[in-house]
């Protein structure tokens, strides 16, 4: 027993210098990026090597205000960057990318949705993004072009991110939800999609800045160099966003 | 030298008390105590009241009323496999709430090993006060149950013996005898388990969803809050941390007060005599 107690403190030890050797090995600092939790996979791939915080650009802004050590904040909206902007705690916020809406259905369909005006029906289990983050200010927009506000007296829950609400159609357990075509894109097989009236799309821009106070300011620049490259374009393109 | 120790934990129970009522302390000076109050009189303040004590009770019963008897038996009988038992009963303890979330949706959910038989039944449970009723039961019956057994267990075997040689059969045995006796152990436990099942948050956010007035708990209400009014956040948490405090003082008197009432020899002999 005690050899072995041995053997696992050997292997974490192990294990500590390992990790230890690896970051010194790195030569430029990673940035860490508050991101929307849309751009997950899309950023992921264009710098697998920084560190991300993806959640509701809400609440990376509020985090950001409470002086979380994040070196860019890239948001699903203008609203929550220029504010920030204002306040003087990140520099001038650039757009990078557009995304639109769509309708996701779980592959079974088992509420036999076929266009929005479907969503009203009694009983379907709807779930939108929480008034406040984009997608959900996205999505109330679309519903009163529509004049289908209607449709929010199905919703069953108010996601605080984009990927929370998808979640729940991938999962099966809501009939419907209204996400980014980038996320739709993402879930692939899982999900089906309809296609919203052109008319009532959103037009939801995404604004990327680099934090006032980032700790690492060098790495903040290189990443927003990045997003703006034409690595970086071809990049969101390939995930469906739309370019500015 | 015995000054220097005594030096040492001293200053260590300073660090340790300020370090735990620094955040509380703060977060009342946050926001004025007027403006605490008119935040709670909000729309999703009341809302998320009144859903958070409607699922609480409502999982509280289904704990008292199915985890008294079930702690009984394990306090009172010596079985092989016991212990695995007990122990299955604690795990949710220390289990992640993310975990509990996910493992009532692989159950309960659409796609979950009884969605299909639910369906049938025409039973949806996520997104439904029942999703935050079975995640508050989930998450707090353990903590009723643990109590439970450990009251159970103090009381006297020979008074229990006692009883039954007196002509009582089991069920009169643990109504008069065990219940009473290990009444203030039950009530402790039932207030911890109460206080834990009121903070339940990640296994309702991702089983139940949020929907003010129909998922949304206090604590949901918190989250959501943050960001859209802070000042409701502030108000919720105070009226938790309140809360909290009062259930924990409960634990602490409870068990003292029936010592001195219940378990004292006199009242005990009457309550068999009548």
């Amino acid at each position: 027993m005690r050899r072995l107690a041995a053997l696992g403190l050997g292997l974490v030890v192990a294990a500590g210098c390992g990790g230890g050797g690896g970051t010194q090995k790195e030569a430029a600092p990673s940035a860490t990026v508050f991101a929307a939790s849309s751009l997950t996979e899309v950023f992921q791939r264009i710098a697998p090597r920084d560190r991300f915080s993806f959640a509701g650009s809400d609440q990376l802004a509020a985090q950001i205000q409470e002086g979380a050590p994040a070196d860019v904040f890239a948001a699903a909206s203008p609203k929550y960057p220029d504010a920030l902007h204002d306040d003087g705690l990140v520099a001038t916020p650039r757009p990078f990318a557009t995304n639109s809406l769509v309708v996701v259905v779980p592959s079974d369909n088992p509420a036999g949705i076929t266009r929005v005006a479907d969503l009203a029906k009694s009983g379907v289990r709807v779930v939108v993004g929480a008034e406040g983050v984009p997608l959900g200010d996205y999505t109330r927009d679309v519903l009163e072009r529509l004049g289908r506000e209607d449709v929010l007296g199905n919703v069953v829950s108010n996601e605080e991110d984009a990927k929370s609400v998808i979640a729940k159609i991938v999962s099966g357990d809501a009939d419907a939800a209204f996400v980014y075509v980038t996320d739709a894109k993402a879930a692939g097989g899982d999900v089906r999609t309809i296609a919203i009236p052109e008319s009532a799309e959103p037009t939801a821009t995404y604004e990327i800045a680099t934090v006032a106070n980032a700790p690492h300011p060098v790495a903040a620049r290189r990443f927003v160099r990045l997003v703006l490259s034409a690595r970086g374009r071809a990049a969101l393109e390939a995930a469906g966003f739309g370019l500015p | 030298m015995r000054r220097a120790f005594a030096l040492v934990t001293g200053s260590a129970l300073a660090v340790a008390l300020a370090f735990l009522l620094l955040p509380l302390f703060a977060l009342f000076l946050d926001v004025s105590p007027g403006t605490l109050v008119s935040a709670l009189g909000s729309s999703v303040a009341l809302d998320a009241l009144w859903v958070s004590v409607k699922t609480a009770l409502i999982a509280h019963a289904f704990v008292l009323a199915i985890g008294t008897p079930a702690a009984y038996l394990l306090a009172t009988r010596r079985f092989r496999g016991r212990a695995v038992v007990v122990t299955a009963i604690e795990l949710p303890l220390v289990l992640p709430p993310a975990v509990a979330g996910i493992a009532l949706l692989a159950a309960f959910g659409r796609r979950g090993l009884l969605g299909g038989a639910l369906d049938a039944a025409g039973v949806t449970i996520p997104f439904t006060q029942a999703a935050v009723v079975l995640a508050v039961a989930f998450v707090a019956s353990p903590f009723y149950v643990r109590g439970a057994i450990a009251a159970f267990e103090a009381v006297d075997p020979n008074l229990l013996d006692a009883s039954r040689t007196l002509g009582a059969g089991p069920a009169r045995t643990f109504r008069r005898v065990a219940l009473p006796l290990a009444a203030g152990g039950l009530g402790s436990a039932s207030a911890l388990a109460w206080a834990r099942g009121l903070g339940e948050f990640g296994a309702t956010i991702m089983f139940a969803g949020s929907f003010q007035g129909v998922t949304q708990t206090l604590p949901l209400a918190i989250y959501a809050e943050l960001d859209l009014d802070r000042t409701v956040a502030d108000a919720i948490g105070a009226l938790l941390v309140v809360v909290s405090a009062a259930v924990l003082l409960l634990t602490k008197v409870l068990p003292a007060w029936t010592r001195s009432t219940f378990a004292s020899a006199i009242p005990f002999a009457r309550s068999l005599s009548t």
